[in-house]
C-alpha cells in the first residue's frame, strides 16, 4: 500500500486502532520507473512549446517560463524567496521531528499516558492543518514564528504515529536487556529505545517531508509572508502567468529534491540494518 | 463493543476547561483567543443564521463531485497502467514527476485559468486527488497473487472475465485505501481552494471571519471543517465495509 505523500491529510486510521505497518520492514526507496516513461510528458511540453499560443495569459509556452524565472532571479526576488522557503521547511521539519519523537515515545511506552492523551491528540489531529493558518495569523501575527508553528502542527503527526507504533513493536528482549544491565531511564532511552526506533522514526520523517513542504508553500501563499509560495501568489495576482508556471516548476523540483534526499539519507543511515 | 476511554475524554475535557478558565481569568492573554464557550456560541449562531450550513453544503458538494470524478479517472487509468506493462513503462515516470508537484502550487494556476469559479475548485481536486487512487490501483492490480492468475488461466477465462472476476476483486482492498485517501484530500483541497480563491464555502467563510476579526466564528469554522472530515471518513469506512464484504478492518 502506497501512503500518499502529497498532502497533509488526516489519513483516517483511527488513533486507537493498532498500527499495522511493521517498523523495520521498509518500502524499497529510491526506485524510479524507467526513464522512457518521461516521453509522454516531454512530448506534451514539446507540443505546447511548438504549437501553443504565442502570448497566452493562461497557457504560456514553456520557454517563457524560463525567461520569467531568469527575470525574477535578476531582480533578486527568487533567491531570497527560495531561501526563506527552505529555512521554514527545515526548521519546522526539525521541530516536528523532535516533538513527534518525544510525544510518540511517551504515548508508546505508557498505556495510561496513551489513554489519557489519545483523545486530545486525535482531536488536534482532526483539525485541518490548512485551516489553522488564519488562526495562527490572528494569534501570532504575520511572521516567521507563525509559519513555523503552522507547519509543525501539520507535520508532527506522521512522526508521532510512526514513533508510537515503533515503540509498540519493540522487541521485549530489549527491555529485559536494559533491566538486566540496570540502565537508568535516560540510558535506557538513549542506548536501547532510540536506536531500535530509528527505522520507524525515519519512516515517519520521510512521510513528513512532503507534508512540511506543502504546508510551507500553503502558509506562504495564503499569508503572503516571504518565500516561494508568496512569490507565486504575487505573480498570479499581477497576471504574470509565465512566472507562475516557472515557479510551479521550481516548487516541483524542490519537492523532488527534498523527497529524494530524505530517501537517500534514510537508506544511508539504515544501511547496516537487515531488510526484513 | 468499544470501551469508552473515560480517562482520555476526561483529559480532553480538562484541557478545554483549563482553556476556558485561563481565557476568562485573562491569565492567557492573547487578543484574539476565544474561550471554548464563545466558540460554541458562535457556532450555534452561525447554524441558526444558516451561514454555516450553506458554506458546509457548498464545500461538501464540491468535495464529493471532485472526488467521484478523480476516483473514476484514477481507477480507469490505474487499471490500464496496472494491466499493461508497456503502458506502465512508457508513462509511469511522467506520472511520478507530475505527482511530485506540490498541490498548493497548482491553485494559482487553476485560478489564472478559471478565475473565481467552482470549476477551479473541481479541477484542482480532480488533478490532485486522482493520484492516490491511480497509484493504489496500479499497486493493487500488480499485486494480484500469481496463484490467482494461474486460476484464471486454468479456467481459461477470457481477458475481460479475468479482469472482472479475478483482478478487480483482488485489487479492491488496495483501491479502497486509495479512494479513502482521495476523499480526505478532496476536502482539504476544496478548503484550500476556497481560502485562496473561490469566494464560497467553508474555506472562504473562515478567511472572512479572520479578516473581520471574529476569532470565535473562525474557530467555529475550523471545528466544522474538522468534523466534516471526520464524518466523511466515517461514512466512507462504513460504506466501504458494506459495499465490499469481507473488507478487513486492516484494509480500510
Amino acid at each position: 500500500v502506497t501512503a500518499d505523500p502529497t498532502f497533509a491529510v488526516h489519513d483516517g486510521s483511527a488513533w486507537t486502532e493498532p498500527h499495522r505497518r511493521q517498523p523495520g520492514k521498509l518500502r524499497k526507496t529510491g526506485t524510479f520507473p524507467p526513464f522512457r516513461g518521461l516521453l509522454p510528458l516531454a512530448g506534451l511540453l514539446g507540443i505546447w512549446q511548438l504549437a501553443g499560443p504565442q502570448h497566452s495569459p493562461y497557457f504560456p509556452r514553456p520557454s517563457t517560463w524560463a525567461q520569467a524565472l531568469m527575470t525574477l532571479w535578476r531582480r533578486g526576488t527568487l533567491g531570497p524567496a527560495a531561501a526563506a522557503t527552505l529555512g521554514t521547511f527545515l526548521v519546522a521539519l526539525t521541530g516536528a521531528t523532535v516533538v513527534g519523537v518525544v510525544v510518540g515515545i511517551v504515548v508508546g511506552t505508557s498505556r495510561p499516558a496513551d489513554g489519557a492523551l489519545g483523545p486530545s491528540l486525535e482531536f488536534a489531529r482532526a483539525m485541518p492543518p490548512a485551516a489553522m493558518v488564519p488562526i495562527a495569523v490572528l494569534l501570532i501575527g504575520y511572521d516567521a514564528t507563525m509559519k513555523v508553528t503552522v507547519v509543525v502542527f501539520a507535520t508532527i503527526w506522521p512522526v508521532l504515529l510512526n514513533t508510537r507504533a515503533g515503540v509498540r513493536f519493540l522487541d521485549p528482549i530489549l527491555a529485559d536487556t536494559a533491566r538486566s544491565l540496570h540502565l537508568n531511564p535516560v540510558d535506557r532511552v538513549r542506548k536501547c529505545v532510540l536506536p531500535a526506533l530509528y527505522p520507524s522514526i525515519f519512516l515517519g520523517v520521510r512521510s513528513a517531508v512532503p507534508v512540511a513542504l506543502v504546508m510551507t508553500l500553503l502558509v506562504e501563499l495564503v499569508t503572503q509572508v516571504n518565500g516561494l509560495g508568496a512569490l507565486i501568489g504575487i505573480s498570479q495576482r499581477s497576471y504574470q502567468s509565465a512566472a507562475v508556471y516557472g515557479l510551479l516548476l521550481v516548487a516541483a523540483l524542490f519537492s523532488m529534491a527534498v523527497n529524494g534526499l530524505a530517501a537517500a539519507v534514510e537508506t544511508y543511515a539504515l544501511r547496516h540494518r537487515p531488510q526484513q | 463493543v468499544r470501551r469508552v476511554n473515560l480517562l482520555g475524554l476526561g483529559t480532553l475535557a480538562g484541557f478545554l476547561g483549563l482553556w476556558e478558565a485561563l481565557v476568562r481569568s485573562r491569565l492567557l492573554n492573547f487578543q484574539y483567543l476565544p474561550a471554548p464557550s464563545a466558540t460554541a456560541a458562535a457556532a450555534w449562531d452561525l447554524v441558526l443564521s444558516g451561514q454555516l450550513t450553506a458554506a458546509a453544503g457548498h464545500t461538501l458538494e464540491v468535495t464529493l463531485i471532485g472526488w467521484v470524478a478523480a476516483s473514476a479517472a484514477g481507477v480507469v487509468l490505474g487499471l490500464t497502467l496496472g494491466l499493461s506493462r508497456t503502458a506502465w513503462r512508457y508513462s509511469m515516470a511522467s506520472i511520478e514527476v507530475m505527482r511530485a508537484i506540490p498541490p498548493v502550487a497548482l491553485v494559482p494556476i487553476a485560478f489564472l485559468v478559471f478565475g473565481f469559479s467552482i470549476r477551479m475548485e473541481l479541477v484542482i481536486i480532480m488533478f490532485v486527488s486522482s493520484w492516490p487512487v491511480l497509484v493504489n490501483t496500479i499497486d493493487g492490480v500488480r499485486g494480484v497473487p500469481a496463484a490467482l492468475r494461474d486460476v484464471a488461466r486454468v479456467l481459461r477465462l477470457s481477458n475481460g472475465a479475468t479482469i472482472r472476476k479475478i483482478t478487480v476483486p483482488a485489487a479492491l482492498p488496495t483501491i479502497v485505501v486509495g479512494l479513502r485517501l482521495a476523499l480526505s484530500l478532496s476536502l482539504v483541497l476544496a478548503v484550500v481552494a476556497e481560502m485562496i480563491g473561490n469566494p464560497a464555502g467553508l474555506g472562504n467563510a473562515l478567511v472572512r471571519a479572520q479578516q473581520a476579526l471574529q476569532p470565535a466564528q473562525m474557530f467555529a469554522y475550523v471545528l466544522s471543517i474538522g468534523l466534516l472530515g471526520v464524518a466523511l471518513n466515517a461514512a466512507f469506512q462504513h460504506a466501504a465495509r458494506w459495499v465490499v464484504p469481507g473488507l478487513g478492518k486492516g484494509a480500510s
